[in-house]
């Protein structure tokens, strides 16, 4: 694992200038002997630092990631209710709505079977990176709701709250991810939203059409997340016995 | 709809006449009519009524089969559905993979089907034409089965045996995967009572049990459960109505039993008691406080106030240790006295008792004090001898004092012949015998004698200077205790005082010896109990003397010593009625008590009783306990 990473770490300096690499090697030497001195001989991948209190952590750390995840979940339909209710009327946007979401090209798991033969850490990946992508999308959210016209207050308040949220949601899934699988950190893969356009667009109809297609969107990918995170959840820290 | 349509229009409103209700007639005809003709119109073609998944991992999609009359579309519907996967819809319409798993006009898409969210779109097609469109994503069509195994499990009852309590238990769809945690469930209860209509509904649970309270224990109750999963709206089927029938109770149960509180009222009664005692105890009444809790009497001499004894009045005090019974036992036998005689080894040529007893005089102020100072050998020493106590032991020297104030009549015979001794040069043999006796009270008196002695040798120095024996011109001082014989009534019976000091100048040798001697000594009386014989003795002989101070006692009870001025006045006052006491009267040797006047007087009878021992008539003084009690019936 070591080797790897110190591998991987010269590999990726090869274009910078050698007192660069020399100073990136010396400190990844110091990490390691850090690593090597302060941590256990023995590393279960699930819980490095020693079982009993990884494991604690790791289930408060979950608990925490599911309400969040359930929380975006329940606000995300609440507002796509709203919208719908009051914007997408009589307008058969529902036929319509069926184009992709930009975090479609990420491959998820789509039934049951998949999403059990998919590896823990690749899944935690996964919902990283489909959190990553919603970065964007929602700050846009935020602003373009607020520069509507009689801006709705239930969809602009839900749609910050989601915002804030949804960075929280990051922080503490990568946190698991650190106790999971530390020592990989993989680059920031996530997919490009480039719906902003749409958003700002002149006709009101195709604005409409992009606001609802975007919290469709956001609903589905928030329902997919929260599924995620209770089947890891079960899985990890109560051993497919919730 | 059609009963919609009754339901605002058949309501009567008023007594308004028939015509009114005609007219209702027909509209709900009519009403009813173009429900009708709805209903037909709408089930003319094919339409999706519900898409659902109950699991998340299979849906199925039911509609209606709008052929109503007759056979006219029959069996031509179909379903395609396309399901758009990665970002286009390149995909053909597909044909339902089974149209018989979900009933009838319905098509199920089992687990390989399904995928989750992927959008959808299925499309009826009815004899090639389109009939109905749906476009949805298989996650937002969840709706859970029924919950399946309800049970329900007594709780409790409560204490009027009106309402009781209890617990219900389900399981949850068993195709849903709750376990691996694919999908969250929550549920609803809803619960009625058998007769009623509406249905109570409870919060949603996340967990498969929930308790029911106050339930009433004389209905019966259906149960039922639904679930959906969480986040969505929906919700999925009823379970089967479950029936709670509570265990009947006695109908007399409902009376509340009313027992005697007993255990309350023990309680309150042991408190009430606790707060009482706690008051009488810490209250300032004393009386109560005496009821309650007695004082524990100290030991202590009967008779004897001890605050009397720390003022410090000794007469009176003396005065009580006389006419107390206590000292009864403090009466010694002569053998004790004999032995706590110390000799004065330098006077050994006299031998006698006279010597013996001039020795104890001249010596008594300093024996005493002596003696009473832990000079100690051997002796029968009572508690009267302790040194540390000379000033603060009132009760010992009360003791004392009342042995020796007892033994005092004995010591005036013996002191008055002291007196004589130079003069006269009797035998003392007459208080041979008594001078032993006599001189013990002297030394245990010696304390008493301390404060007196200068009064007295102040006035008796000019006699006791004549006496050569009487060197000390205290040892006159030392017979101060006598007491003073302050009245003789007409019966015979002396009136004592205490404390009064005969300061007459007389000398007792001036008397006739046995007589007048006795007489004398009478004034030098202190605080002692008086011989009535001395005093009759002295009475007789008084009216014979006349140059002397006579033995009558001052009539002055308020006077604590008695100058020589006051004796002489009264010299002649009593003679006559002194004179009524006959010498011929057995004299006895002692006094009993007969009237206690004050503590300053008593009044003594002159009881005759017999003496059965020649042994009392030794003395004219004290008896002894025992003597005493031989004596006395």
């Amino acid at each position: 694992l070591w080797r790897r990473v110190f591998l991987e770490s010269i590999a990726t300096m090869d274009n910078k200038g050698w007192s660069l690499k020399a100073g990136s090697l010396l400190l990844l030497l110091l990490l390691v002997s850090d690593l090597l001195l302060c941590q256990s001989v023995a590393s279960l991948p699930i819980c490095p630092s020693g079982a009993v209190n990884c494991q604690v952590s790791l289930r408060d750390l979950f608990d925490r990631a599911v309400i969040l995840s359930h929380y975006i979940h329940n606000l995300s339909s609440e507002m796509f209710n709203e919208f719908d209710k009051r914007y997408a009327q009589g307008r058969g946007f529902i036929t319509k709505a069926i184009n992709s979401c930009h975090t479609s090209s990420l491959s998820t798991p789509e039934d049951k079977e998949q999403a059990q033969q998919i590896h823990h850490e690749d899944l935690l990946n996964l919902i990283l990176r489909v959190l990553r992508s919603w970065n964007d999308p929602l700050y846009h959210l935020v602003t373009e709701v607020r520069g509507m016209q009689e801006a709705p207050d239930a969809i602009l308040s839900r749609a910050i709250e989601i915002e804030e949220q949804n960075r929280r949601l990051l922080e503490g899934m990568e946190k698991i991810v650190g106790q999971v699988h530390p020592g990989i950190r993989e680059n920031e893969v996530y997919s490009v939203w480039s719906g902003l356009p749409s958003l700002q667009m002149a006709d009101e109809d195709t604005r409409l059409f992009a606001f609802y297609n975007l919290l469709h969107c956001l609903r589905r990918d928030s329902h997919k997340i929260d599924n995620y995170l209770k089947l890891l959840k079960c899985r990890i820290v109560y051993d497919s016995n919730c | 709809m059609i009963n919609d349509m009754c339901d605002s229009a058949c309501a009567p409103e008023g007594p308004t006449g028939m015509d009114l209700w005609q007219l209702l007639l027909t509209l709900a005809v009519a009403g009813s009519g173009s429900a009708f003709s709805g209903s037909e119109d709408s089930s003319e073609k094919p339409k999706f009524t519900k898409c659902r998944s109950p699991e998340l991992e299979t849906f199925s999609c039911h509609w209606t089969d709008g052929v109503r009359h007759g056979l006219k579309n029959a069996g031509s519907v179909q379903l395609f559905y396309i399901r758009r996967s990665t970002q286009e819809w390149t995909q053909e319409w597909k044909e339902c993979p089974d149209y018989v798993s979900a009933g009838e006009n319905s098509c199920y898409f089992n687990s390989s089907y399904t995928s989750i969210w992927i959008p959808y779109c299925i499309k009826l097609t009815s004899n090639g034409g389109t009939v109905d469109q749906k476009c949805f994503s298989v996650e937002e069509i969840v709706q859970p089965d029924p919950p399946i195994g309800l049970n329900w499990t007594l709780l409790n009852i409560s204490l009027t045996g009106i309402h009781a309590d209890i617990q219900v238990r389900w399981e949850p769809p068993p195709n849903a995967d709750v376990q691996k945690g694919w999908i969250v469930l929550e549920y609803e209860l809803q619960y009625k009572e058998v007769n009623e209509s509406q249905w109570k509904m409870m919060d949603p649970v996340l967990s498969t049990s929930v308790p029911v309270y106050s339930l009433r224990l004389d209905k019966e109750y259906e149960v039922r459960v639904r679930s959906r999963q969480r986040n969505s709206e929906k919700y999925g089927e009823f379970s089967e109505v479950l029936y709670v029938t509570l265990p009947q109770m006695s109908p007399f149960a409902c009376e509340e039993d009313f027992q005697f509180p007993w255990f309350l009222i023990i309680i309150f009664g042991i408190f009430g008691l606790t707060m009482i005692l706690f008051l009488f105890i810490f209250s300032k009444q004393q009386r109560i406080k005496m009821l309650i809790l007695p004082p524990v009497p100290v030991p202590k001499i009967k008779g004897i106030d001890p605050d009397l004894l720390k003022e410090g009045k000794l007469e009176e005090v003396n005065t009580i240790l006389a006419i107390h019974d206590n000292y009864k036992p403090e009466f010694y036998n002569d053998d004790s006295w004999v032995e706590f005689i110390e000799l004065d080894i330098d006077d050994l040529d006299e031998k006698t008792e006279g010597s013996d007893t001039d020795r104890l005089l001249s010596n008594d102020h300093e024996k005493s004090l002596n003696i009473l100072g832990a000079k100690d050998d051997d002796s029968g020493r009572t508690s009267c001898y302790e040194p540390d106590i000379l000033e603060t032991d009132f009760n010992a020297s009360d003791v004392c004092d009342g042995t020796s104030e007892v033994a005092q009549p004995q010591r005036l015979k013996g002191e008055v012949d002291l007196l004589c001794l130079d003069q006269k040069n009797q035998n003392n043999s007459p208080s041979t015998d008594t001078t032993p006796t006599t001189q013990q009270p002297s030394i245990i008196l010696a304390k008493e004698n301390k404060p007196r002695p200068l009064l007295i040798s102040g006035t008796e120095s000019t006699q006791q200077a004549a006496h050569t024996q009487l060197s000390n011109p205290s040892s006159l001082a030392n017979i101060d205790f006598y007491a003073q014989v302050s009245d003789i009534t007409p019966a015979g019976s002396v009136v004592l005082s205490p404390g009064q000091k005969n300061k007459a100048g007389i000398s007792p040798c001036d008397m006739p010896p046995e007589v007048a001697s006795l007489c004398q000594a009478n004034f030098i009386m202190d605080n002692a109990y008086f011989c009535e014989a001395d005093a009759k003795k002295c009475i007789t002989v008084a009216p014979h003397v006349e140059a002397e101070s006579r033995v009558e006692p001052s009539f002055n009870q308020e006077d604590i010593y008695i100058t020589t001025e006051s004796l002489t006045t009264t010299a002649g006052q009593s003679g006559t009625t002194e004179r009524a006491v006959s010498s011929e009267m057995p004299v006895p040797d002692y006094t009993s008590i007969h009237i206690i006047q004050s503590p300053r007087g008593l009044v003594l009878n002159a009881t005759a009783l017999p003496l059965p021992d020649k042994e009392f008539l030794s003395s004219c003084g004290y008896v002894s306990t025992d003597q005493l009690n031989k004596i006395m019936p």
